[in-house]
């Protein structure tokens, strides 16, 4: 063997070596929690390792307890009609807004714009008093519209921001073709720039997704049925306020993840390939 | 194109569906409650609807527990519901007395003084705990005087110890250390013997100000605190650099268990759970807490050691636990008080201990608890005083500050009082 192989392998150990140890930091945590959720609370604080030593009527027992205790049939499924809509709703006014503030000439488009991308600087609790004043006043309190309403509102800043970037990257050659073969303004966004924008709006779902999955400030200040609160209302029936039960609370939290690991998982090869056309374009 | 369009179309359905049923949303019929509650205390919400159920038979009254945690949240909640004039029946501000008060003053709370008069209903109570929820005249906010809550549990804060660690390292677990040069030797026969000493969740400022406090207590007695919060005597004076000096003993005597300056409460209890600490300064609520993470620790609690040089009696971080506030702009008021007086009563409040080891602020019902939560309750007397003004959050924050970077050898203790000094003037001139 050469010297420059023996370099080569040594370079790629460690280079591996890093990579596999960052990797093992970015999923032990996961492993941790469905570790703990098949473990009994006084596992839980006793063994440190891995692997449960408890038999498997414990584990379907905490996980039948976690989705019984925290009535997650409900939650689940308010959860899923409060991602489903909220992201519809943002991705659609998004994409339009962004596309306008991309293309279109107006009055104050600048002012508007700056003013619209301030709204990220506003941290949500900020808003909680004007919020629930504000619902009141249109008596959506207590409402899945008035809830979903703040979501989408909440969403619509960064995807206008994300999306009006990828639109001015967009060659202006391709929609004045379409121009010129007669297409409407309209159907150039519908049939040209947002198909292109297709790794952009994946993005935009995935982070939506994820961020209405796990909200739930926002829906304990507006909701007070709990029949309308969404999944991360039943967590919190494990966490008291001196103890919590842990096994359960990783069991629902197992629970809670695997849609948004499925959607993740669905979306993540657009991201890719929204990556691979970014570099080719560039 | 065509999987593209076929997936926008369906969504749009979806969206026109969904629009349809959140658009002719009707409000659905909530139940029928006659007193609703707002509390944050979700490991009490089953015995509360226990508690509920068994009120509505008795009274044909509803009542229904609403849990929004955690605190900041629920806080937030309140502030919201209380600018929009939509308070439930029954609630806390969860704030200090200075928020506590503004609420008062802005007509949100109930004034119970005259229902708390009558048939003897505040007797029941541990003086301490209905203290709290008493503003007395005088008082720096201008309240009314008078009881404007209802305590529902008392806690305190004492020493934990391990008895089989205090055996392993030679001491005597029924005799644990009484006075301060007693708990320092103990510390150094457990640390000799390889078990930490002392752990407490001293990254959250409060406890780390809790522990402090006690000794402030011990070397100043009541004018002394009094005087210290208004001004007249400063945090440089001997004592208090001898209180920052409790913890730089405890630090140069290996008292402290590793990383508790930037330990949560949880990692501390944990650690006292697993025997991997000889004492732990926390709440009574950590009955609860060991119970649930290791049910065969062997333990027992004790006083803080007192100093021997203090002339005042050592007192305790602790009284009321949990109250709650009657809603003064409700239709139901008088009903709301009624359930608060029912459920302060022997039956319920002796349920609830069972089912929550909390100890109950009915006095009576302290009688029947386990050893070790008899022995807090017993101490309910022994904690702070209610005093008419109270320090400003920011000394408070100064101080546990400090506190800290003495432990770490940051700062030594005249250095650590001098700086809490400075933040206090500052703070007397802008009150001025």
């Amino acid at each position: 063997m050469n010297i420059f192989k023996a370099k080569k392998i040594l370079l790629d150990i460690v280079t591996h070596g890093i990579l596999i140890s960052v990797a093992l930091t970015c999923v032990f945590p996961v492993f941790w929690m469905i570790s703990s959720s098949l473990k009994t609370q006084e596992e839980v604080f006793s063994s440190m390792s891995l692997i449960p030593q408890t038999g498997i009527a414990t584990w379907i027992s905490n996980y039948r307890t976690a989705f019984v205790e925290a009535n997650f049939g409900v939650y689940f499924m308010n959860s899923v009609f409060y991602t489903v809509v909220g992201v519809f709703f943002i991705i659609f006014i998004a994409s339009l807004a962004s596309y306008g503030f991309s293309r279109l000439q107006f009055w104050g488009k600048s002012f508007f714009f700056y003013l619209l991308i301030s709204t990220l600087l506003i941290p949500i609790p900020g808003v909680f008093v004007p919020l629930y004043l504000l619902l009141k006043k249109l008596s959506l309190l207590d409402t899945r519209t008035g809830l979903l309403l703040c979501y989408i509102s909440n969403g619509l800043a960064f995807g206008i921001f994300l999306l009006k970037g990828f639109f001015d990257e967009l060659p202006k050659e391709i929609e004045e073709a379409a121009l010129i073969d007669g297409c409407s303004r309209f159907g150039i966004y519908w049939r040209i720039a947002l198909p292109l924008a297709k790794p952009a709006l994946a993005t935009l779902v995935i982070m939506n997704s994820l961020t209405i999955w796990n909200e739930f400030l926002l829906a304990l200040v507006v909701l007070q049925d709990k029949a309308k609160m969404p999944i991360q209302r039943g967590l919190m029936v494990f966490q008291g306020t001196f103890i919590t039960d842990y096994p359960l609370l990783m069991a629902g939290l197992t629970i809670a993840t695997i849609p948004i690991v499925i959607v993740y998982l669905l979306m993540q090869k657009h991201i890719v390939k929204g990556i691979a056309a970014g570099a080719l374009k560039g | 194109m065509f999987k593209l369009k076929t997936l926008v179309l369906a969504q749009i359905t979806l969206a026109f569906a969904v629009c349809l049923f959140t658009g002719c949303e009707t409000k659905e019929p909530k139940p029928k409650a006659d007193i609703v509650i707002w509390h944050w205390m979700t490991d009490r919400q089953a015995a509360f609807e226990r508690l509920a159920d068994q009120y509505f038979k008795e009274t044909g009254v509803r009542v229904v527990f609403e849990t929004y945690a955690p605190t900041d949240v629920y806080k937030n909640k309140i502030s919201a519901a209380a600018t929009a004039a939509l308070l439930p029946d029954i609630f806390n501000p969860m704030g200090d007395r200075r928020e506590i008060a503004s609420y008062i003053n802005a007509g949100f709370i109930a004034d119970l003084t005259e229902d708390m008069n009558r048939d003897g209903w505040k007797d029941i109570f541990f003086e301490k705990a209905l203290a709290q929820n008493t503003f007395e005249p005088g008082n720096e906010w201008n309240v009314k005087p008078g009881i404007y809550a209802v305590p529902l549990d008392v806690n305190s804060l004492m020493i934990y110890y391990n008895k089989d660690l205090f055996t392993q390292a030679g001491l005597d677990p029924e005799n644990p250390p009484a006075t301060w040069p007693e708990f320092i030797e103990a510390g150094k026969k457990l640390r000799a013997a390889n078990i930490q000493p002392f752990v407490s969740g001293f990254g959250e400022g409060w406890l780390i100000g809790a522990f402090a406090q006690s000794y402030q207590w011990n070397l100043f007695g009541r004018q002394g605190v009094l005087d210290t919060i208004q001004g007249k005597i400063p945090y440089t004076d001997p004592r208090w650099v001898r209180i920052f000096e409790l913890f730089s003993e405890m630090r140069d005597n290996k008292l402290f268990a590793s990383g508790i300056v930037t330990m949560v409460n949880k990692d501390a209890e944990r650690t006292f759970a697993t025997g991997r600490a000889a004492m732990a300064f926390n709440g009574s609520w950590g009955v609860n807490v060991y119970q649930s993470m290791n049910p065969n620790l062997n333990y027992g609690v004790m006083m803080p050691p007192s100093l021997p040089e203090a002339k005042y009696p050592l007192l305790l971080f602790g009284g009321e636990g949990s109250s709650l506030f009657v809603n003064a702009n409700s239709p139901n008021r008088q009903k709301a008080s009624d359930f608060l007086r029912w459920m302060t009563q022997r039956g319920p409040q002796a349920q609830l201990a069972k089912e929550t080891l909390n100890i109950p602020s009915n006095r009576e019902v302290a009688e029947d608890l386990p050893p070790i939560l008899r022995i807090f309750s017993e101490n309910i007397k022994n904690t702070f005083e209610q005093l008419p003004v109270i320090e400003t959050w920011q000394v408070i924050n100064f101080i546990n500050i400090n506190l800290q970077s003495v432990i770490i050898g940051e700062r030594t203790p005249e250095q650590a009082a001098k700086e809490v000094q400075g933040e206090k003037e500052r703070q007397m001139k802008v009150a001025k």
